[in-house]
């Protein structure tokens, strides 16, 4: 039982990363439309920024520093770029932000050159806060669940109970009577999208020292926080959470509780030729196959409910 | 720093640009390089083309091969894509270039092999040779043998040879971990330690063997360090490269998992850098190498290669780390001086079985399957050493120093080629 425990608790810190990287682009995602696909790429300029910072000052300053210059960099993409190829409609978008991808990672390798930047966990929290089964877990694991958790909770309270919420959300369902009001719909645009950006900019400054500073980050990250709002429901915050830490969960299961896949056909009453062509397939444990699961669940969502968990708009 | 990088980039790009718009010099022996130059990996491609470029200039700053020509060195970009390297090797045929080399993602060597097995059969008399630096895929020396490829590098079997003799003569192994990736290099360095352990380390207990989907999919390595923990081992055998080996190693040095790291590829620039000083001193992290710079044969070299190695380390700001893309140029040249002609096929023959002092005794290319046969030595990261590795340079303040070298009776394995000869 404890053992379910410790597989569990594993999956909620990472789940929680997972949201971090996901929230900003479901943020713009719901409120836009717009489908970002250079998101991973903003959380890499995060992690470059925080490293250049943390050189300079140190990793508090560049906790609130580099997600506010990602969110300008972010915003000004949004005024200047998108906000004039918006008219022709979402493909157009969906292929400008594409090409930001690339642009970003060739100027990331400019600056910061091709190998990985040694942006290193602040010695301050490097230091076992508690052992469990053996294992340390650093200060720097909880405080990365508890960022996690305070963007999750200020999001959610800022687009439910906060005026700017209410009229962001306003400006998604009925943006002509909201501008009607007054309200200058291409400036929310470019401030959400800023916003989302810098969410995008603080998964890069807490992440970007677990999981290396380098130029193919984004390539690497990219899928699974598509797969994180796909299957949460495209534009659903709430969905976004529960689909990371499920997906989180699943993982950490499956590497822990190291099942042949023939065993677990075995135990489910299923016969199975072990000789024959499937001899490769029973060979292969749940363990080797837990980060491809992600998409085997996106596949399954897609197939059964493609508006994913909590999501109100199709795929 | 930003401006010396971007200098530096350009620095570095012109002469790419630059070789493939210069006038093709009938007196120059074309060695075209097939290697990622652009795309998030083209820093190991461009680091290649680095050391190619500059022995190859020491070749010909000697006098050339074949009476006073150079070695000319043109670089052709695979973006790290297979067919992309395919692309290039037509380009090699309408460029009339004869000799190849590449090493860097052995699914390209095989396109290669195959490519140029089938080339040389219908074109004998256009027939191309190539010369693989560093793909260690075994096969390639075993039943994918073909008498147009030769390999400079140890492949995967020798090299985890040479790690198991090593872990063998280390009391403080008792109990091992094995992690590694889930495609044909990651399963081959599988088979063979599984198979040499068994021989050469027996005290040695296998107490986990794991293998994870490759290429940076696995973000978190926490679970997995936690199941190391539970295991109780002491020592983790891994042919981890790129991001699956840095944040593994990252992931266990944050756990505070007191074990040490076996390793093939921790020494290559990307993962020092990645993993950082700190980290890999924490897991004792090891390499297996032809050399390394803080070794004692390193300073026993001749004095006109120390200056050499000097003069390298001024001039690019870099460590060597690959000592065996300077043996692919050195070799090239002997062979066509042997030859006497820049015919592949002469230089091929001629290659076959040369031998040539190598830092730590003679080394052989092996006739009956084209693999080079040299000594290998074991290094662990610390910060006592006199050469601190410098990458761009940026000094880490970190190196390797030996714990051991294993000679080449230890290392040759037997082949099952049977080579086809023209």
């Amino acid at each position: 039982m404890e053992s379910i425990i410790f597989a569990v608790f594993n999956g909620v810190l990472y789940g929680m990363l997972l949201f971090l990287l996901a929230s900003g682009l479901t943020l713009i995602f719901s409120m836009m439309g717009v489908l970002n696909f250079a998101h991973a790429s903003f959380f890499m300029l995060g992690a470059y920024f925080a490293y250049q910072i943390s050189e300079g000052l140190n990793f508090w300053a560049a906790l609130f520093i580099a997600p506010v210059i990602v969110g300008l960099v972010g915003a000004g993409i949004e005024r200047w770029g998108l906000r004039p190829v918006h008219r022709y409609g979402h493909v157009a978008e969906l292929l400008f932000t594409f090409g930001v991808a690339y642009v970003i990672e060739e100027l990331v390798q400019m600056i910061w050159g091709r190998v990985p930047v040694p942006y290193e966990i602040p010695e301050l929290m490097s230091g076992a806060l508690f052992t469990w089964q053996g294992f340390d877990y650093s200060i720097y694991r909880v405080f990365m669940l508890v960022v996690s958790v305070a963007i999750f909770v200020a999001l959610f309270a800022l687009l439910t109970y906060t005026r700017i919420g209410l009229i962001i959300r306003a400006a998604v369902s009925d943006p002509v009577h909201v501008a009607t009001l007054g309200h200058d719909i291409p400036r929310i645009f470019m401030w959400t999208f800023g916003f989302g950006c810098a969410l995008a900019g603080v998964a890069g400054v807490v992440g970007g020292n677990v999981l290396g500073t380098e130029p193919a980050m984004a390539i690497q990250l990219g899928p699974i926080v598509f797969v994180v709002i796909v299957i949460g429901g495209l534009g659903s915050l709430g969905g976004a959470l529960v689909a990371a830490l499920l997906i989180g969960i699943v993982t950490r299961l499956a590497i822990f509780y190291d099942y042949g896949l023939g065993s677990l056909f075995l135990s489910l009453g299923l016969e199975i030729d072990t000789a024959g062509l499937l001899r490769d397939f029973t060979r292969i444990t749940t363990a080797q196959v837990a980060p491809v699961l992600p998409y085997l669940m996106l596949v399954l969502m897609l197939i059964f409910k493609p508006r994913g968990l909590f999501g109100t708009r199709d795929v | 720093m930003a401006v010396l990088k971007w200098v530096r980039a350009f620095g570095i790009t012109l002469p790419i640009v630059l070789a493939a718009f210069s006038a093709r010099g009938a007196d120059t022996v074309k060695l075209g390089l097939i290697e990622p130059f652009s795309g998030p990996i083209a820093a190991v491609g461009r680091d290649t083309l680095e050391i190619f470029e500059f022995f190859a200039n020491e070749v010909n700053q000697r006098g050339g091969v074949l009476g006073g020509r150079h070695i000319e060195i043109v670089p052709l970009d695979n973006a790290m894509n297979a067919e992309k390297t395919t692309q290039q090797l037509r380009k090699v045929i309408d460029d009339d270039i004869r000799f190849v080399s590449q090493g860097v993602g052995s699914n390209h060597a095989l396109n290669i092999i195959k490519f140029l097995t089938r080339h040389n059969r219908r074109n004998p008399d256009q027939a191309i040779l190539y010369l693989n630096h560093s793909a260690v895929t075994t096969s390639f020396t075993n039943e994918l043998c073909s008498f147009w490829h030769f390999r400079f590098d140890a492949n995967v079997d020798m090299k985890v040879a040479a790690l198991v003799t090593q872990i063998g003569r280390d009391p403080s192994v008792s109990k091992l971990y094995m992690l590694n990736q889930n495609y044909a290099y990651g399963q081959a360095f599988q088979a063979a330690a599984q198979r040499l352990l068994a021989e050469r380390a027996p005290e040695a207990e296998l107490v986990g063997d794991e293998l994870i989907v490759p290429f940076g999919k696995v973000l978190d390595f926490t679970p997995y360090i936690a199941k190391i923990k539970a295991s109780g081992a002491d020592t983790v055998l891994t042919g981890n490269w790129g991001p699956d080996l840095v944040r593994f190693v990252k992931a266990a040095a944050e756990a505070n998992l007191d074990v040490a790291f076996y390793t093939i590829y921790a020494g290559i620039p990307s993962s020092v850098a990645g993993i950082g000083a700190k980290d890999g001193i924490a897991t004792q992290l090891k390499q297996v190498t032809e050399m390394h710079e803080n070794d004692a044969l390193y300073d026993q070299q001749p004095a006109g290669l120390l200056d050499t190695y000097e003069r390298w380390r001024q001039q690019t700001g870099k460590s060597l780390y690959s000592e065996r893309m300077r043996w692919t140029i050195e070799y090239f040249a002997a062979a066509l001086d042997k030859a006497g002609s820049d015919d592949p096929a002469l230089v091929a023959a001629a290659m076959e079985g040369m031998e040539m002092e190598g830092p730590a005794g003679l080394m052989a290319m092996r006739a009956a399957d084209h693999q080079i046969i040299f000594p290998m030595v074991i290094s662990t990261m610390t910060e006592d050493v006199g050469r601190p590795f410098i990458y761009d340079g940026e000094d880490y303040g970190v190196a390797f120093a030996t714990d051991g070298w294993i000679m080449s009776d230890a290392i040759e394995l037997p082949t099952t080629c049977e080579m086809k000869r023209p």
